[in-house]
């Protein structure tokens, strides 16, 4: 095993002790293709060679089950992969000389993050792009949530995989039979709801619509965008009474606990990912 | 807790080695990942106003446990987006080693020991001056830029413990690191340093003051215009971006401001302040002082 | 003037449709394993504003503010309602709740 494979090997082994799940390497040029000069790793760090790609779990099986949505609303994403990627930041900075740090993925402009940790992922074949809201999904595991490590030392870069992981088969027969999926047909776009798709003749994703701005609505129900809506309701009220009203309505005082707790600021909605067939077996205890 | 623990906790040891406890405790803030880490005395903070001082806080006070480290890493500094080092403040991972740190000087020593919260008291005002203890602890001196320095590591976040366990006291340190070699020739050459050049009180930045004979003098700082660039998108800008709309009176414009990019990202941060402090860094960016960031 | 930078309402409502459009507000078609003649990606902020001829901070600012005002409020309402639904459906019911009186269309 030549030097090379084997510090990707023990960066691997350093983020998987940290606590990641699953640890996978992209290459920088990887990126070229799918996203804007601005976006890409070179961007946020010059020379930058690798980019290491943590993923982790979210809720627990137990979470899963729970029929109150508020639970995994508060508590479905502790970003413990985020933890994984500093150690190996600092483990590569320490232990090779090169630069490392954590890829931004914060929103700094709107919506807009300086890079796609999911992106990040299917290019370190830790997963392929669903129909459900482009979420990626890692073949065993399903939904996982992912944090990158962008770095100036070169290591071996993992493939993007082969096989996409949705749609499942029984999606597939479900498709034929139905017209739809489990994800479809739990927020469809015709019903109020985000999503919109259709798998073709070669089982794999033909078309696919996502409407990210309704599902804002959703999986960041309060917190920043909640708090902007109420606050702008509220400021244009005139009538005193209402608006004492709008400010201690639990909505609002939601949006603000929200606001101050970032666990609970993102990740609010489940319900396209609650019925995917895809890591099930991580969804439940037998 | 253990049981073994609890009787600790509850039984104050006495024959424990000072020398011996300091030794093993830093040991633990290293290994938790602490750069460097040092003792002050709690009688020490003479400089620091009534109610701010270690025994207002933990009553019989003797020590005060300062570590440092979780500064922003080389490929950080590299970074040409300000945005990035806006979003990744890593204070955190010291703040979460200091408490840890706390715990296990009660389970183990039995004496009373409390972590410094890093948020501020009434008035706006520290519950203690972290970097003043840093200072008194010997972990680095002070800089014409603002931040502690240490001579090897520059600068770094800081956490602190205060306990009535008389850990043997470092002091401060004898060794001046600002202004740096290469920042005293400046001056002499341009009559500025890099950080007072880049951030120059006279034109709209932060920073004044003279290198004098090997030191600085007459410093000055400009600290509400350095709040506007450190927290940006944070508490004050909320509080500036809340009272524009509020003076705005056509509520289109007023959604302009509530929903635009300003208002929006100093939501984020308030929400990741973990992550969202420390919104400036262009004085030690420039700063020689530790520049081991640099050399990877 | 509130002192930062923002734009002006009729200039936002010029351009906010065609911003958010070209944008990654609507993802259509972006997995990564479609050929890249059926692939689509939203423009940055950069691109949006040299293809409409406008500052790319006013990009950024439209995008943003037209982000957030894609949907009304009652939107976030209907939200908690639409979770309140599929969660406790799927508690009862397992997956199958989705498939309740759906045929092929």
């Amino acid at each position: 095993m030549g030097e090379q494979s084997e510090r990707t090997n023990r960066i691997k082994d350093v983020g998987r002790a940290a606590g990641a799940l699953v640890v996978g390497v992209a290459a920088v040029d990887a990126f070229n293709e799918f996203v804007p000069e601005g976006h890409r790793p070179a961007d946020l760090l010059p020379g930058a060679q690798s980019v290491v790609v943590a993923g982790n779990l979210g809720p627990t099986a137990g979470a899963w089950r729970c029929p109150d949505h508020r639970v995994m609303e508060i508590n479905g994403y502790d970003f413990r992969e985020n933890v994984a990627i500093h150690v190996m930041c600092d483990f590569i900075e320490r232990e090779y000389g090169y630069q490392a740090i954590q890829a931004a993925s914060l929103p700094t402009a709107g919506h807009q993050a300086p890079m796609s940790m999911m992106l990040a992922a299917v290019l370190a074949g830790l997963g392929t792009r669903s129909l459900a809201a482009n979420i990626i999904l890692h073949p065993e595991y399903g939904m996982l949530y992912y944090a990158a490590a962008l770095t100036t030392l070169p290591l071996d870069a993992d493939h993007v995989l082969e096989k996409d992981v949705c749609p499942a088969p029984p999606c597939v027969q479900m498709f034929r039979k139905l017209g739809t999926t489990p994800c479809l047909a739990s927020c469809p776009k015709d019903d109020g709801g985000c999503l919109e798709g259709e798998i073709g003749p070669d089982g794999r994703i033909a078309y696919s619509y996502y409407d990210r701005e309704r599902c804002t609505a959703r999986s960041q129900n309060f917190g920043t965008s909640g708090l902007q809506k109420g606050l702008l309701d509220i400021l244009n009220e005139e009538d005193p009474e209402r608006r004492r009203a709008m400010i201690y309505s639990d909505f609002f005082t939601q949006s603000v606990s929200s606001a101050c707790f970032y666990k609970e600021s993102v990740a609010q909605c489940f319900e396209c990912m609650r019925v995917c067939p895809v890591g099930r077996t991580y969804k439940r205890l037998t | 807790m253990t049981t073994e623990s609890a009787k600790v906790r509850n039984r104050r040891d006495e024959t424990f080695d000072p020398a011996v406890a300091k030794d093993e405790l830093r040991k633990e803030a290293l290994r938790g990942g602490a750069a460097v880490c040092g003792v002050a005395d709690a009688a020490a903070f003479t400089a620091a106003p009534e109610g701010c001082r270690p025994e207002d806080l933990l009553p019989r006070a003797r020590t005060v446990v300062v570590m440092g480290g979780a500064a922003p890493r080389a490929g950080d500094w590299r970074s040409p987006l300000h945005e990035h080092q806006e979003s990744m403040g890593t204070s955190e991972r010291i703040n979460s080693l200091g408490l840890k740190l706390a715990k296990l000087i009660e389970d183990r020593l039995g004496f009373y020991a409390l972590f410094v919260p890093p948020g501020v008291n009434k008035g706006n005002r520290p519950f203690l001056s972290v970097q003043y203890a840093a200072e008194l602890a010997g972990c680095g001196s002070p800089s014409l830029a603002g931040p502690l320095l240490h001579k090897q590591y520059g600068m770094l976040y800081y956490a602190a413990i205060i306990t009535t366990f008389p850990f043997p006291v470092d002091g401060r340190s004898t060794e001046q690191v600002c202004p740096a070699p290469s920042c005293v020739d400046m001056w002499q050459r341009e009559g500025t340093t890099p950080c007072l050049r880049v951030c120059p009180v006279d034109a709209g930045g932060c920073l004044g003051g003279e290198v004098v004979e090997g030191g600085f003098r007459n410093r000055r700082y400009d600290a509400a215009r350095c709040t506007s660039r450190v927290y940006t998108h944070w508490i004050p800008g909320f509080q500036k971006s809340l009272e524009a709309a509020l003076e705005e009176k056509d509520p289109e414009r007023r959604k302009m401001i509530l929903y635009g990019s300003f208002f929006t990202r100093t939501l984020w941060s308030m929400t990741y302040s973990a992550q969202s402090q420390a919104q400036c860094y262009e004085c030690i960016r420039v700063c020689p002082v530790g520049t081991e960031r640099d050399k990877l | 003037m509130s002192g930062f930078f923002f734009v002006e309402p009729e200039v936002y409502r010029r351009y906010k449709d065609q911003v958010l459009e070209l944008s990654n507000s609507v993802q259509i078609n972006v997995q990564e394993h479609l050929p890249r003649e059926h692939r689509r990606r939203g423009l940055s902020d950069r691109e949006i504003a040299e293809r409409l001829g406008l500052e790319e901070r006013v990009v950024r600012e439209i995008r943003v503010v037209a982000e957030r005002d894609r949907y009304g409020l009652d939107e976030w309402q209907k939200a908690i309602e639409f979770k309140d639904r599929a969660c406790r459906a799927y508690a009862k019911e397992g997956a199958s709740y989705v498939f309740e009186g759906r045929r092929k269309r």
